[in-house]
């Protein structure tokens, strides 16, 4: 008997002790660049022994995955909802934010669009379907094919906020799993449109739209119509090296990954 | 009246273009599959080769499969020259270089550096869910060849068999993920507030816990073992099956029991050809991105997994990288450019070799076994 | 053990008496395993259906909320509203059709011209930022190393140059002028070539031109497009302030949630303070009951603001048909107003009906479970994680799926059916030796990898190709969106092929040689014995092998995931065999791209179980029908 008990606590034992691995989990627009290299660069920064998971599937996976332990930090390119902190409250876990960049959604088009600007209004237009063909907003002729991101997407969310007051988007959208992704079709696609995060912006093949006579650049951040701020979530007591990778994050070595990836350092607006 | 002449068929008989015809047309359509399959190869192996091959020796490119996998930098230096380093080595150059300008530096997520961690993980995954799926497999397989009557019960399994052999694979991610990352239980002394069913063990603070195993290696060995399990139990019945009755008349005669004369008669004989049929289910195990997409797999992980446990229970407990998820990954989540496509066509290539030699590995085994168990 | 078994069996047979008990225990212990299968799929059963059922009351409490919180009523005016949109987009593109289209030749000059300096830009572009870059001040310049940029920026300028498109439209001077200020131009110039910006004017003033004589037709669609401005903020303000409702609405339902999970971990916490400060929390978030009524009363004061709006809109409608042009010149002009004008009358019908449907539509109608239940199964709209209302119908998913087995199927059938005719009646023993590996090993790719294909170089090949112009003929050339059911389809008859044909050469192994024998013996011919004889006889194997070919085919998951499009609609049908050239989602593919970001226990979560349940349910329908024609060939 004596044997088995022994058995069981050692079971019980192990199946506790695994946290020094730093699971990161949200954002796609965060997740797929960004904070590989902040890893990437925390590790080469003298921290070799942490161990990274990091599963970019879209902002709205980073909160339940953080209740339910299955994540230290959270990458979300949205606010967290109200109803996600409770959920996370009703599981222990005080949520504690940590602004780490500007983005802007910027509009992209075909390298070979005539189109260069456009207006907030003919974007929306754009977007929830009202408007179909490019000749409709003097392109060249063509069906327009428009790319958004998957539901689970903060983009995905923002975008409807910021650019489409709230409208859905119309069936005919494509969804697509992440912004390369989307930048990839409009690059091969002469009549698509979509936005991607400012990061993802440079993609060969693609035109940034400059919207309302605003160029998408990380100068214009204050002006552009469609500018919103990045952030990682982590428990309110983290790990010790949640806590030391939040730290790197915010230091001035980690907002200049920030700068180089193509985002806006916090400290920059 | 009759001339008998004319029923002796002269020249080309009646219809022969027409027949002529329609056997080119079926010649034409299973050579076009085969040629579309060979365009396939042909492809991957053009694109995918050279990555893993190089001219001189030892002309395999080991790195590529012992390096991990890391984020891409591509840059030119002050004087135009192109670099394409993993982060690793990126970090290097900085540190070797510093003040020299870089320029039109861009980087590729997943494209540097090498797939070790899926090779392994998908290697862990195949192992574990393998032993599970041929313990129990073979074990079905002994009762419905050698114990099994008419009756309800093997009625009912054989039709339980027949369905689930069916079932698509995502369904079976549905389950795994419903069943063994949710709801399988666990032993802890913090349980989960989405536990089941939680009662207290008779010692220490702990708990038997009904809330899964989280996304784990465990949990999608298991679920890729109940998929696989329907071919085991089919494929070593067959084998069970293919022992001559002589073999276990004999034995039992000889006053051996039913057990003795399986473990000593039936399956030395038919183990081979279980082995052998569970080569193919390895290939299908190996190659199956949708049930282990949310109970196993995950996009990034920087170490491989048996770097930095603290005990071995760990390895089962975390997520692994798997080789398909991984180029599902790449298919999906990067662009295609000249700088991923070392990593995209080098990673399905290293992954149809390995699937091409269980195959083809199954194939011969299987005419070598025919060839040499005649009874 | 008995006393009197012991006594029948001879004591000293140490053998037997050891093995009885040991044997049966064995027994059981194999029996358990080959149980285990049923409890397998009894567990996938009761799992699928335990997350499952809860969809449909989750369901219908949000149609509830929607119908409470007048967002229903909102939708009443808002599917016209968008009608009307929809109508004046028509409009409007055969209003640029029949101007582009007599600005033709300027357009593609312009376009040519433009595509010719990108493509140039394109290659140039790296060696040029780094010339840029470097020149620049802040990056400290030095002599020598900017002169060897330049020269590798004139290096790929010069290649750059000979590989440029060609341009059948504009002159041959023209041309050599164009390449002739792209060769001069300053390293860091930004403009566009002067003959680029040229041709954007002339085709600008050409459009000018044309829009003239078409000043009636501006005006007329204008005026139409302005009509919908009254319903239009008329539906934006009831938007706002049916939202808040919904979300008060919800708000209370999740505090009221919480304040049970909140209790509920207070009762298990262990801490004492913890516990208090949980039960505090607990009985603050305590929701007052949401004010519901009184929104929705000021929602239904507006009933007769809508009925107006909606009649003024159908007043000026009225009149536009006529004072749009009888007819244009333009093909694709001519087309899109024949659209229209056939749409025309269904639009007026539906205002006509408007005010009717608005003043008997009622917020406390109950929702019913059946409605939550045929909402999901006839569903058109798959919307989710949107800000307005989430609506779970399967249809778009069920249709893409359909669709796309569809392609593979007649794709799949003839190939691997004539594969497996040839292979087994006229192939020569070695054919067979390399046939059959070969497609043997076909079923051996993993589906990623085909997938992998797919999106990297079936669907871009499959895009140039159909911009040939000997290929125009085809229907839906040249395509739109190189993922679309076509290349998914192709794909997947890639994957069935090799079940198909193996099958149905089993099928055709197995059918006696007597029967062939007596045919030839009758004096038929080789032909007439396989396709009178054979194949006939193994017609029921033939059928089982194509229904588990299409089990397969509707149950794959990464290959449509990859490149079926993910485009949550109905495909539409009225485009011909073009729809075959559009994009999909699919039941696999829904369920693989949701499940890993819906939060545990939400409808969303919910309602892809309930997808799984019904894919599960169509692939043992199909696989048990199958199984049943397997066991009539056998006997």
């Amino acid at each position: 008997m004596k044997i088995i008990t022994t058995l069981f606590a050692t079971a019980a034992m192990l199946s506790m002790a695994s946290a020094q691995t730093l699971s990161i989990k949200g954002s796609d627009t965060l997740g797929a660049k960004l904070v590989p290299q902040l890893a990437e660069g925390f590790k080469a920064a003298g921290n070799g022994g942490v161990k990274f998971e990091i599963a970019a599937e879209g902002s709205t996976t980073a909160f339940p995955a953080l209740a339910n332990g299955t994540a230290q930090i959270g990458m979300s390119s949205r606010k967290v909802k109200d109803d996600e902190r409770t959920f996370c409250r009703t599981k222990g876990i005080y949520l504690k934010e940590h602004p780490i960049c500007h983005d802007m959604i910027v509009v992209i088009v075909n390298k070979n669009s005539p189109l260069a600007k456009l207006t907030k209004d003919q974007i929306a237009k754009v977007f929830t379907g009202q408007i179909k063909d490019w000749s409709e907003i003097g392109g060249t002729p063509g069906p327009i094919s428009i790319y958004t991101r998957n539901t689970s997407s903060g983009t995905y969310k923002d975008w409807q906020k910021l650019a489409m007051g709230g409208r859905d988007y119309p069936s005919s959208s494509l969804k697509m799993a992440g912004n390369e992704q989307i930048a990839q079709e409009v690059a091969k696609n002469k009549n698509g449109i979509g936005y991607v995060g400012l990061a993802y912006s440079k993609t060969a093949g693609t035109k940034a739209i400059t919207v309302d006579g605003v160029e998408p650049v990380a100068a214009n951040a204050k002006k552009y119509a469609y500018a919103r701020e990045c952030y990682l979530y982590a428990p309110e007591k983290p790990s010790a090296e949640a806590e030391a990778f939040m730290k790197y994050v915010e230091s001035d070595a980690g907002q200049n990954i920030v700068r180089k990836v193509g985002f806006i350092p916090v400290k920059d607006l | 009246m009759f001339d008998p002449k004319k029923l002796i068929r002269k020249g080309l008989p009646k219809g022969h273009f027409k027949d002529a015809a329609v056997r080119s047309l079926l010649a034409g359509v299973t050579y076009l599959v085969v040629i579309i399959a060979a365009l396939l190869f042909g492809k991957i192996i053009v694109d995918g080769a050279p990555v893993l091959f190089k001219a001189e020796a030892p002309f395999v490119d080991f790195e590529f499969l012992t390096a991990k996998n890391e984020t891409l930098h591509v840059f030119d230096d002050a004087l135009g020259n192109r670099h394409q380093l993993p982060a690793a080595a990126y970090s290097a150059y900085l540190d070797k270089h510093p003040g020299e300008g870089i320029f039109n530096e861009q980087t590729f997520s997943y494209s540097g550096g090498g797939i070790a961690g899926p090779i392994v993980g998908t290697a862990l995954l195949t192992i574990g869910s393998m032993i599970l799926a041929l313990f129990f497999g073979i074990c079905a397989a002994i009762y419905l060849s050698e114990y099994a009557k008419q009756s309800p019960f093997i009625h009912a399994v054989r039709l339980a068999i027949l369905n689930l052999a069916g079932i698509p694979s995502i369904v079976f991610g549905l389950f795994g993920f419903s069943v063994f990352v949710l709801a399988v239980p666990i032993i802890t002394s913090t349980p989960a507030d989405r536990s089941l069913l939680t009662f207290p063990l008779f010692f220490g603070n702990y708990f038997v816990s009904f809330q899964g195993w989280n996304s784990s290696l465990m949990a999608g060995c298991a679920t890729l073992a109940c998929m696989i399990l329907p071919v085991i139990i089919t494929a070593s019945e067959e084998s069970l099956r293919a022992v001559p009755q002589g073999f276990r008349d004999a034995s039992l005669a000889m006053g051996a029991t039913r057990w003795q004369t399986i473990r000593k008669c039936v399956l030395p004989f038919s183990l081979p050809g279980i082995l052998t049929s569970s080569l193919l289910a390895i290939t299908r195990v190996a190659g199956e991105t949708a049930p282990i997409m949310f109970t196993a797999a995950v996009a990034a992980k920087d170490d491989l997994p048996w770097q930095g446990l603290k005990s071995p229970f760990d390895l089962l407990s975390s997520q692994v990288q798997a080789l398909p998820y991984h180029i599902y990954t790449l298919a999906a989540r990067i662009p295609s450019s000249e700088y991923t496509q070392r990593a995209q066509y080098g990673s399905v290539f290293v992954f149809l070799v390995l699937v091409a030699f269980l195959s083809a590995g199954s194939m011969i085994l299987r005419s070598k076994l025919r060839a040499k168990l005649k009874w | 053990m008995s006393q009197e078994e012991i006594s029948l069996s001879p004591s000293h047979h140490r053998f037997q008496k050891r093995g009885f008990s040991c044997e049966k225990a064995i027994k059981y212990f194999f029996a358990s395993n080959a149980g285990l299968t049923i409890v397998i799929l009894v567990l996938i059963t009761i799992f699928l259906l335990k997350e499952g059922l809860g969809f449909f009351p989750g369901y219908q409490r949000e149609l509830e909320v929607y119908r409470i919180a007048g967002l229903e009523f909102v939708d009443i005016s808002r599917k016209n509203l968008t009608a009307q949109e929809q109508l004046t987009s028509v409009l409007n593109r055969a209003y640029y059709a029949e101007i582009n289209g007599q600005a033709a030749r300027e357009m593609k000059r312009s376009k040519e011209a433009s595509a010719l300096f990108n493509a140039y830009s394109e290659q140039t572009g790296p060696t040029r930022d780094l010339v840029v870059n470097n020149s620049q001040a802040a990056s400290d310049p030095k002599s020598e190393m900017l002169a060897i940029l330049k020269t590798n920026f004139e290096k790929q300028k010069v290649k750059a140059l000979a590989s440029l498109p060609a341009t059948p439209h504009l002159e041959k001077n023209e041309r050599a002028d164009l390449i002739e200020s792209i060769r001069t131009r300053a390293v860091d110039s930004t403009e566009d070539p002067p003959l680029v910006a040229a041709l954007a004017a002339e085709l600008a003033a050409a459009q000018e031109k044309y829009a003239v004589p078409l000043q009636g037709m501006r005006a007329t669609i204008d005026s139409f497009s302005s009509a919908g401005s009254e319903l239009s903020s008329l539906v934006s303000e009831m938007t706002e302030s049916v939202t808040a409702t919904k979300e008060k609405i919800q708000g209370a339902d999740i505090l009221e949630k919480d304040r049970k999970t909140l209790l509920a971990a207070a009762a298990s916490a262990k801490d004492l303070a913890e516990r208090e400060k949980l039960t505090s929390e607990a009985t603050a978030s305590l929701a007052e009951k949401p004010d519901v009524e009184g929104p929705i009363q000021r929602l239904m004061e507006r009933r007769a603001d809508c009925v107006k709006a909606h009649q003024a809109l159908q007043k000026t409608t009225g009149g536009i048909l006529a004072q749009l042009p009888e007819n244009l010149r333009q093909p694709d002009a001519r087309r899109l107003l024949k659209v229209a004008r056939a749409t025309w009358p269904l639009f007026i019908a539906d205002l006509e009906k408007t005010p009717a449907a608005i003043h008997a539509w009622k917020y406390d109608a109950p929702v019913p479970l059946t409605a939550a239940i045929s909402s999901f199964l006839t569903g058109k709209d798959w919307v989710t994680g949107g800000e307005w209302q989430d609506f779970y119908g399967i249809l778009p998913l069920a249709a893409g799926s359909l669709m796309i087995a569809l392609v593979a199927l007649i794709i799949a059938i003839p190939s691997g059916i004539g594969a497996a005719v040839y292979v087994n009646q006229f192939a020569s023993p070695r054919e067979q030796g390399i046939i059959k590996p070969v497609i043997e090993f076909i079923q051996a790719i993993p589906s990623v990898v085909l997938g992998f294909i797919g999106i990297l170089v079936f669907g871009t090949l499959l895009r140039d190709i159909s911009t040939w112009d000997s290929l125009q003929w085809i229907p839906g050339f040249p395509i739109e969106e190189r993922l679309n059911i076509f290349t998914a389809g192709c794909l997947l008859a890639l994957m069935s092929i090799p079940t198909i044909f193996s099958l149905s050469e089993d099928a055709i192994n197995n059918v006696p040689s007597a029967y062939a024998e007596a045919s030839e013996a009758l004096g038929a011919s080789r032909f007439q014995t396989t396709f009178r004889v054979v194949v006939p006889a193994a017609f029921s194997g033939v059928l089982a092998a194509v229904l588990l070919g299409l089990g397969r085919v509707i149950g794959e998951t990464m290959v449509v995931l990859l490149v079926a499009g993910n485009r949550i609609k109905i495909p539409d049908f009225s485009s011909g065999l073009s729809t075959f050239f559009q994009p999909c989602h699919t039941l696999t593919g829904i369920i693989a791209q949701e499940l890993g970001e819906v939060p545990l226990g939400s409808v969303h979560y919910r309602a892809l179980f309930v997808v799984g349940i019904l894919l599960f349910a169509i692939v043992l329908a199909i696989n048990a029908t199958a199984h049943h024609f397997v066991n009539k060939m056998k006997h």
